[in-house]
């Protein structure tokens, strides 16, 4: 489970960053008085558009940057007192994850299973379960500069989950991948949520958004504009499809949602 | 979890061609690469010079007795051919047009200054940008100097011990490791610093801003591993590589010493192995270790901080200049390691190693810069450990 309360981001910005945005102001806030909670066995989805703080706010719950106020906890664990013990819980992909490219497949998965503090027992089983299901075997000791995106793609589902995370964040996973690529995404939080686990992912595609998630909230400009599930989403709509109604939402002044 | 993140990170960097290139094969063949070449070049030079033939071009010999004298040099220190000049314009130009090599003017008053037993100047001519001129200059004049005062003895019924009561000896009671220490001992330190900072570079610069812009630090820093065992961890093989090619650079040298008979004295030779003891091996990589580490510290914090592979290149690659330029203090004679320099980073430890090769270095010194050096590398540590925690470093 995941529960954020008022989660604030703030980032001090450069002399080159407040050139570049055309401003004098020397902070720029990312998100805003951010609360929300993902339960088990249901998916959750992060909507916004490109700048919203998407990324920032899953980076926050992996644990990756620290929130500038707020709380963040994980399966009941102080994610900012204790990240240590709550990265145990969490299995982190991003649709920019880079891979090793020198190493081969077995290579990298020994490496996170190690890191991750995963016994040698049940790596053996949870590596031979993943290698089976994402049909590795045949490139397992191949380079994985040499493999093609698929095939990386898969190497990264194994590594993300080789620890059996309880809690899973996907940030724009599907971003920049073909239909069959990623169809082992889609495939793959279909199954987390099977196995009763915690899923959040982020998007702006409201088609994959309404084929996988239970929940949703979204945010522009680091603020949330909606929270809630998506049964209820689609009672409510005042337009015509998915993609008209989050455009509204975002569009809108707080006092019309 | 420190030694495996060593472990991948090393085996990552192993498989980089372009790391092993400076870590490995560069910094072994640098050296019988660059002494071959240097000595075929100077070698060929030599006999070059020794064996171009040389026109004399003179002037005033009326009685042909310089033209005499310089026919009876033997034709083994290099062959000539002596042609005879009215005046010594028409000379000087004939050499400044490279159609006579050297010139000799002998003055007009010569049979005068003899006869008066005066001193006679002779002068000679020559382009001394010109490689051999000089000597063959120096031996021909040498040859006419020696005639010359024994006709003078023998006019004057003398010996040359009754005009020569005081001779100058020099007796040299350095040990022949302390010569070669003095001699080779500037080169051998800038070799081992400069390896040892080129071989940190890549690796550096791969694991740090490499992983940031290849997508993967994002994911390494969402383990549950404190984020300074993963610095340490990188920091090992960085540290690692530049030792590695310092080393290497000692086998090069070895290797181009041993194998291509670049000396034949055995002496030298027997020297050059005594060094070679796991004393000096120690002490040298304790002097090195610090210095490497510190070399880590100071470009990590750019590796991190540096947003492209091609950014933290332009930045380190000229830092490499400001590094290394301190170790060619080993080259200038006088300076040593006293209290002073004792303290001045990098040249401290060439002073040191300089001072090793020689064989006298005191345990006193030692430990001063052994401790110098430690406590710099703790600081460059401690400044890597904030970059790398700083949020605006870790994303790309």
């Amino acid at each position: 489970m995941i529960s954020i309360q008022n989660l604030n981001k703030t980032f001090t910005l450069t002399k080159q960053q407040r050139k570049e945005l055309n401003t004098d102001q020397k902070t720029a806030t990312a998100v805003q008085d951010l609360s929300f909670s993902c339960q088990p066995g249901r998916v959750f989805s992060l909507l916004g558009p490109n700048g919203a703080g998407k990324t920032t706010t899953l980076r926050m719950i992996a644990t990756l940057i620290a929130p500038t106020t707020g709380q963040i906890h994980i399966n009941g664990i102080n994610a900012l007192s204790q990240p240590q013990e709550a990265r145990k819980h969490i299995g982190f992909l991003t649709g920019s994850t880079g891979l090793y490219a020198r190493l081969t497949p077995i290579e990298v998965i020994d490496y996170y299973a190690d890191l991750y503090g995963v016994e040698k027992a049940a790596r053996e089983q949870r590596k031979e379960e993943l290698f089976s299901l994402l049909h590795m075997q045949d490139f397992l000791h191949k380079r994985i500069g040499k493999l093609s995106t698929g095939m990386k793609q898969k190497v990264s589902i194994c590594r993300t989950m080789i620890h059996d995370p309880s809690v899973v964040i996907f940030d724009e996973p599907t971003s920049g991948l073909d239909v069959i690529t990623a169809e082992n995404i889609i495939k793959l939080i279909r199954s987390c949520k099977d196995q009763g686990k915690t899923v959040i992912f982020s998007s702006h595609i409201m088609s994959e958004v309404d084929l996988l998630c239970d929940d949703l909230a979204i945010i522009h400009q680091g603020t949330l504009k909606y929270n809630g599930t998506m049964a209820d989403f689609r009672a409510n709509m005042q337009t015509a499809n998915l993609t008209e109604e989050f455009i509204r939402i975002v569009q809108a002044p707080n006092s019309q949602l | 979890m420190i030694f495996r993140i060593f472990r991948k990170e090393l085996l990552d960097t192993l498989r980089d061609r372009r790391t092993l290139m400076t870590m490995l094969v560069i910094p072994i063949l640098a050296f019988p690469i660059i002494i071959n070449v240097f000595v075929e070049i100077s070698k060929s030079f030599e006999e070059g010079a020794d064996t171009k033939m040389m026109k004399v071009g003179i002037v005033g010999d009326h009685n042909k007795n310089y033209i005499q004298q310089l026919e009876q040099i033997p034709a083994a220190v290099g062959p000539k051919k002596i042609v005879v000049f009215k005046d010594s314009l028409t000379l000087r130009k004939a050499i400044e047009a490279d159609q006579i090599q050297l010139g000799l003017i002998i003055p007009a008053n010569e049979n005068n200054l003899r006869e008066n037993q005066q001193t006679i100047t002779i002068n000679w001519l020559l382009d001394a940008s010109e490689v051999g001129r000089s000597e063959r200059a120096a031996l021909y004049g040498s040859s006419l100097q020696a005639n010359a005062d024994a006709q003078r003895l023998q006019t004057l019924g003398l010996r040359p011990e009754q005009i020569k009561p005081l001779a100058n000896n020099t007796i040299n009671c350095a040990s022949d490791k302390k010569m070669l220490g003095q001699l080779a001992g500037g080169i051998l330190p800038y070799i081992f610093i400069a390896f040892g900072f080129i071989g940190c570079m890549y690796p550096a610069i791969d694991l740090f801003t490499g992983e940031k812009e290849r997508g993967t630090l994002e994911t390494l820093l969402t383990v549950p591993v404190a984020r300074w065992k993963i610095l340490i961890g990188k920091m090992l093989v960085v540290v690692s590589s530049g030792m590695l090619a310092a080393s290497c650079s000692l086998i090069g040298l070895f290797i181009s010493i041993e194998f291509l008979d670049l000396t034949d004295n055995q002496e030298i030779l027997k020297v050059i192995h005594g060094i070679l003891t796991p004393y000096f091996i120690s002490s040298l990589l304790a002097l090195l270790l610090p210095l490497v580490i510190f070399f880590a510290g100071v470009m990590i914090p750019i590796a991190i901080y540096a947003k492209s592979f091609k950014e933290a290149q332009s930045i380190i690659t000229p830092l490499n200049i400001v590094m290394v330029l301190p170790a060619m203090v080993g080259f200038f004679p006088g300076i040593e390691l006293n209290l002073n320099t004792a303290f001045i980073p990098v040249v401290n430890v060439v002073l040191a190693t300089k001072e090793l090769v020689a064989g006298t270095l005191s345990w006193l010194y030692f430990a001063g810069v052994f401790s110098v050096m430690c406590l710099l590398a703790t600081l460059a540590i401690v400044l890597s450990y904030k970059q790398f925690g700083k949020e605006s470093n870790i994303l790309s």
